[in-house]
């Protein structure tokens, strides 16, 4: 009914100038927004393109980087990078879980209040200075674990470690993106715990609930598709991550999936950051590619995240 | 009689009581296994991080299961787990945030000089000592550079976010889908990308605007977001009445909705720059560092604060390693101070509104 008097009345009357200008503007912006993505890929693919089309499929399947014989391939890098945002999501998933609940759940308000503050602040500090923690405080932490699981547990081909270094290994560079990750997955977490309805909560209390099968059979099914988002989008900022890799993670161009106690790994964006310096003509088109790589991988997460995220949030609504 | 009937019994949540002997009675339960874990470490000689995950842990989940058991609450052995579970895991965020914390803020303020604020490192080398010399142009370049990409970023960013509130754009749920994955925007490719199309043709050298257009493409989505939802907050009813008193659409943001929205927009703007402020990728790949003041973006090589702290982490001498130190310590100020501002301004607005 109201959309039509709407319709109506904008028939009837001619726009106002002013107002096609600001809505004109407004408009051109978001196309522009939209459009950036399309440009980033035109022109990232642009100069990527000698790369590829050298290359072909085995830029992705390949894993040799030579630029004496013009080879690209970014395989080891690739599956670094989602190895090393693995092992951060297996140390950030579960921290941030409990955290959000503690925040929404357990926590009184004060404290509730300073914790949210916390987690907010820890997203805002920038990844380089956790990056130099990270090498500094952390690494000396991270080798002295890693040391005693490799003593302890070395008969699982997983934590073997052939030549006993332990610095710069992907478990430390996980340690690194999983600190990284917490903030970003609590607040998406929390933002969705914080919608589940407290009649929902109580009346699973009142019929004699204890916390945790709440958490289990209310909470945690009514906000799963939202945590879920928060993940992924962790999963992205950790895909993406350049200094702190660059600083924790022993840099060397090789598949690393097995040994993550060994000191060698590395990621697509740290690799790019890495080797930009000294980079010839030939290696930055195939670091454009490289990043074309990147880029598409943590848009198509991306996209999925927030796709879920709101699916969820108005499934809650209604 | 109605007054009764809305009364709530004092003891409607017995759930939420908790006695101080109950408290104290917590206290004691988590004190016990953390001293007994803490000897088996200290005789065992196995590091403090390890015996808190590998011997209090399991001691504090048994010692749990067994108060429940004890207290004749059959079905709460999994509450109490819970709650051991979740408590720890609060306490290692709280360990690695205080850990990072305290970190910067010792180093930081061990290297910190007055000096180290407003002099550059043009004459500094490896044995000046840290009186001598700063970050002075780092900052400068840092606020030069983010101050140009904000005013790049920040008009746009409204502008998409008047497009997703005011509009009734077909386009609108696209458009908000592909600026929140832009939010997601590897850092390193905003600063590839501005390589690829401003560096690589030769329009410009990698000077300080290269820089703050690779910064601009990362604030962009922070700010169109976060001004969505602020814009999202004001009343429709607002909006109807302004129009319906014969005010174009225009003028009705602009008088009406804007300042309703004020403070909020400002939130969403030093969200924008808190997010930048340390971004260092980007800047690896389109800025020249340097050791002097610069004030023009458009030529010559611009330091900023995160390459300035870049140049020197992974340098083995010591004395680099101070400024390294003092350098992330500023930068740390910085944004805390950005980030605080963004707080207050916001809490101001929801207690103007109530």
């Amino acid at each position: 009914m109201s959309v039509e008097i709407r319709r109506n009345f904008s028939q009837g009357t001619k726009q106002r100038l002013g107002d096609r200008l600001f809505f004109g503007t407004a408009s051109a912006a978001a196309l522009f927004a939209f459009g950036l993505v399309a440009l980033i890929l035109i022109f990232l693919g642009y100069r990527a393109w000698p790369t590829f089309s050298q290359q072909g499929f085995s830029f992705i399947t390949g894993s040799t980087w030579e630029d004496t014989t013009n080879t690209f391939q970014i395989f080891p890098m690739l599956v670094g990078s989602i190895y090393l945002g693995l092992i951060g999501l297996l140390i950030a998933v579960p921290c941030s879980i409990f955290m959000a609940y503690y925040i929404e759940f357990v926590a009184p308000a004060r404290i509730s209040k300073v914790v949210r503050f916390l987690v907010d602040f820890l997203a805002a500090i920038p990844s380089i200075i956790i990056g130099f923690w990270g090498l500094v405080v952390f690494t000396p932490q991270g080798i002295s674990w890693a040391e005693l699981i490799n003593k302890y547990f070395s008969f699982l081909p997983i934590f073997k470690n052939d030549n006993q270094n332990f610095g710069g290994s992907p478990f430390i560079g996980g340690w690194i993106l999983g600190v990284m990750m917490i903030p970003i997955i609590t607040s998406v977490s929390r933002e969705v715990m914080s919608r589940v309805d407290p009649e929902l909560v109580n009346a699973g209390r009142a019929l004699g609930g204890g916390s945790f099968s709440i958490l289990r059979r209310v909470i945690l099914p009514v906000s799963k598709g939202g945590v879920l988002g928060g993940v992924l989008l962790g999963l992205g900022r950790g895909l993406g991550e350049t200094i702190a890799i660059l600083y924790t993670v022993n840099l060397i161009f090789v598949t690393n999936l097995t040994r993550p106690l060994e000191s060698r790994g590395g990621s697509i964006a740290s690799w790019i950051a890495a080797s930009f310096g000294e980079a010839t003509s030939a290696v930055i088109g195939a670091l454009m590619a490289a990043g074309v790589v990147l880029f598409a991988i943590t848009l198509i997460i991306n996209i999925l995240s927030s796709l879920i995220v709101e699916r969820s949030v108005r499934k809650m609504a209604s | 009689m109605s007054d009764l009937a809305l009364k709530r019994p004092a003891d409607a949540t017995p759930w939420s009581k908790k006695s101080s002997r109950n408290v104290r009675l917590i206290v004691a339960a988590s004190l016990f296994p953390l001293v007994i874990s803490l000897a088996i470490g200290q005789i065992l000689s196995i590091p403090a991080a390890l015996t808190l995950i590998g011997i209090f842990l399991p001691i504090q989940i048994v010692a749990s299961i067994a108060a429940a058991r004890f207290s004749g609450l059959r079905n709460s052995a999994p509450d109490a787990v819970l709650i051991v579970v979740t408590y720890f895991l609060v306490t290692l965020f709280a360990i690695l945030l205080g850990s990072l914390l305290t970190t910067l803020i010792v180093k930081g303020t061990e290297s910190i000089k007055l000096n180290t604020l407003y002099q550059n490192n043009h004459y500094v080398s490896l044995s000046t000592p840290l009186t001598y010399g700063g970050v002075g142009h780092a900052i400068v370049g840092t606020f030069i550079i983010v101050a140009l990409s904000a005013l790049i970023a920040i008009p746009l960013g409204f502008a998409v976010a008047i497009y997703l509130t005011e509009t009734r754009g077909r386009f609108r749920f696209v458009v908000r889908t592909i600026v929140q994955s832009l939010s997601g925007l590897p850092s390193i490719v905003a600063g590839l990308f501005i390589f690829a199309i401003i560096i690589l043709p030769g329009y410009m050298p990698q000077v300080g605007f290269t820089g703050a257009l690779a910064l601009a493409l990362l604030m962009l989505p922070t700010v169109a977001r976060t001004a969505e939802e602020v814009l999202k907050l004001v009343p429709a009813d607002l909006r109807s009445a302004s129009v319906a008193l014969g005010a174009s659409r225009k003028a009705a943001f602009f008088q009406v909705i804007a300042p309703t929205a004020k403070s909020g927009l400002v939130t969403a703007l030093l969200l924008g720059i808190a997010r930048v402020i340390g971004e260092t990728a980007p800047l690896l790949l389109t800025t020249i560092p340097s050791q002097e003041t610069n004030l023009n973006p458009f030529s010559g090589p611009m330091s900023t604060m995160p390459t300035y702290v870049y140049a020197y982490v992974t340098d083995p001498h010591d004395a680099l390693q101070h400024r390294a130190w003092s350098g992330s310590f500023i930068m740390l100020v910085v944004v805390a101070l950005v980030f605080a501002l963004a707080r207050i301004v916001s809490t101001k607005r929801t207690r103007t509104k109530k």
